[in-house]
């Protein structure tokens, strides 16, 4: 059975359209913004941004089928700007900033899970990374992640073999498989 | 398939939906213990990403974001000055003004202030007004004493409750008025009213009288503006209070119209002496309710209750997209009607000539002057050809209507008598005598 999520086949007109747009796809946007930020607030503000973003372009962007990845995209583009934004800012690294007070003590346990997955993620490639990331946690098909990442279908499923296997590797060495 | 080209392609197997060749790699595994050992490694390394964490926006996260949509939606402005298109601050704006305007009535009207805790009235309406410009959506729902399929201005005390539903989007400004047998859509272009009896539709502008009395419901922030300015002009009595966290807006108003017939006393909340009790909500300022009772036969008879007002709820996607259903003709307008084969003077000849082409089931005389489309042209025929006219009275106004009701009386095919009032009307452009219902 299809999520409604999956059933966005159309870019949204109306606010009401945009208010089952929000409740349908919030939840996989803000993990995986929460993924690329390691801030739930961040994350949530990036992801704001890009409904924003959307309802504003609606008009021009109305021709768009593939919403759920188009709107991934545009979370992965803002995050990428925000990470510049703090690199300029800022030179602490994202892994270590303090929790706000904001954060529920599950999202501080999900960080902490998070950090560790996220220093064997880091020992890889950030572009095959990344597509391991979005595998897992957007239920995007590879066709869908080419259309995030702007990269073709083989592309897409050489870097998640790439990086899958480095990530086994990575497993292995700490004993984490079995 | 060998072990070196199963390695490459069993990426696809993490796809989300695999495809058919996959049975191939799966096959592959199935007889090689080295390549399944390799993918479990593989789908053990993804699982442990895949479980790791997941986090869910917060609770405030939908809520917040639609805000912000809200606001951005506020800042946008459209080209037209149609208040019906005016969205976010150009409908506060006007909403404002409106307010303004207010303050300067308010000295004039007849309020009576009372209950537990006094409200100005004009501090109840700015505060509604303002309350009312962050609104995206509104869904009523309810019920009136009406005849099904017949239109939204006719009310009876004797008539059975019929359902009322109404949608209203901001942005962009559409709507939607139904109740059984008849609905309206404002797709933001132009008006659709659709009667299912008839299967018969007839398009308009946004402005088309479709909803007639319903209409100011669909601007609730305008309610109490509305309803104080009118008071200003029908005699009436306003009342405002404010008890158990809710604002009491009741108006007592006579009938409006001219009745020194009779005849549409009544048959309209306008054309009736009514109270409508809104209840608008303290905190929010949003009205909650609405009932009308009108004041008939020395008793009061509920004619029209809302009693479930939700706000900025998402509304069904297609709700402004009017479905018209196989085989529906549109109705034609006065001013699209062949024209007449005789030149009528006035209303009673307009009446003889109806009767005296239905009694002849000469239905060419009849579309001369009844606008309607051929599935009514048949109804009125199967029901009305072959008829005898009894008497046709004298013409007379009443009420708000514009045109005569023709007293009759016919003899059907059946050897049924019929006795009613025809209601005629010439106020088109062409000054053409129509038959507009009655029979």
């Amino acid at each position: 059975m299809l999520t409604m999520a999956q059933q966005i086949e159309t870019w949204p007109q109306t606010i009401a359209q945009f208010e089952c747009l929000v409740e349908a796809t919030q939840d996989d946007l803000v993990n995986f913004a929460f993924h690329q930020l390691g801030n739930r607030d961040d994350a949530e503000d990036a992801v704001q941004d890009v409904y924003v973003q959307a309802y504003r372009d609606r008009t021009k962007r109305q021709h768009i089928t593939e919403v759920r990845p188009y709107l991934f995209r545009m979370v992965r583009n803002r995050c990428t700007d925000l990470r510049r934004f703090r690199q300029r800012r800022v030179a602490e690294p994202i892994t270590d900033r303090v929790a706000s007070r904001e954060d529920t003590f599950a999202t501080v346990a999900s960080r902490e899970q998070s950090l560790e997955l996220r220093r064997l993620l880091d020992g890889i490639p950030a572009r095959e990374a990344e597509i391991i990331r979005l595998r897992a946690f957007s239920e995007l098909s590879f066709a869908e992640i080419a259309v995030v990442v702007d990269k073709s279908v083989p592309t897409v499923k050489s870097r998640f073999r790439y990086g899958l296997d480095k990530l086994r590797h990575a497993l292995s060495a700490e004993g984490g498989t079995r | 398939m060998n072990c070196q080209q199963a390695t490459h392609r069993m990426t696809g197997l993490f796809d989300k939906e695999p495809t058919p060749e996959m049975d191939l790699v799966r096959e592959h595994l199935a007889n090689c213990p080295a390549c399944r050992a390799l993918f479990e490694e593989q789908q053990h390394a993804f699982e442990q990403v895949r479980q790791s964490s997941r986090v869910a926006a917060s609770a405030q996260f939908g809520a917040k974001t639609m805000n912000a949509i809200a606001n951005a939606a506020a800042l946008e402005t459209t080209s037209t000055g149609n208040f019906w298109h005016l969205q976010g601050w150009r409908r506060w704006t006007v909403a404002a003004c409106a307010t303004a305007l207010f303050v300067f009535l308010l000295p004039l009207l007849p309020l009576h202030l009372g209950g537990s805790r006094s409200t100005p009235a004009f501090s109840v309406l700015a505060q509604s007004i303002q309350a009312m410009s962050d609104v995206q959506t509104i869904h009523m729902t309810g019920r009136m004493r009406t005849l099904p399929g017949d239109n939204f201005e006719l009310i009876g005390t004797d008539y059975g409750f019929v359902p009322l539903e109404i949608w209203r989007q901001y942005n962009p400004s559409r709507w939607r008025v139904e109740k059984t047998g008849r609905a309206v859509v404002m797709d933001g272009q132009s008006a659709v009213l659709y009667i299912s009896k008839l299967n018969a539709y007839m398009k308009a502008s946004p402005q088309a009288g479709f909803v007639e009395w319903l209409r100011p419901l669909l601007n609730p922030e305008s309610i109490l503006q509305s309803e104080l300015a009118s008071a200003k002009q029908t005699p009436s009595e306003v009342t405002v209070t404010e008890a158990d966290g809710t604002i009491t807006l009741t108006v007592q108003r006579k009938a409006k119209g001219s009745f020194t017939n009779s005849w549409a006393m009544n048959k309209s909340i306008d054309e009736s002496d009514h109270t409508c009790i809104y209840k608008f909500d303290s905190a929010t300022k949003r009205l909650q309710s609405l009932q009308v009772a009108i004041h008939a036969g020395g008793q009061d008879v509920t004619v029209l209750e809302l009693n479930d007002i939700r706000y900025n709820q998402p509304l069904p996607v297609n709700i402004f997209a009017l479905q018209l259903p196989t085989g529906a003709e549109q109705m034609p307008a006065v001013e699209e009607m062949p024209p007449a084969a005789a030149s009528l003077p006035g209303p009673k000849e307009a009446a003889q000539y109806f009767f005296d082409a239905l009694a002849r089931e000469d239905m060419d005389q009849v579309r001369d002057v009844l606008p309607a489309n051929p599935l009514v042209m048949e109804l009125v025929k199967k029901q009305y050809g072959g008829l005898s006219v009894v008497s046709i009275g004298e013409p007379f106004q009443s009420g708000l209507y514009p045109g005569y009701y023709v007293p009759y009386q016919v003899r059907l095919r059946d050897g049924s008598e019929k006795s009613y009032k025809l209601a005629v009307r010439n106020d088109n452009p062409q000054k053409r005598w129509t038959v507009d219902g009655g029979f």
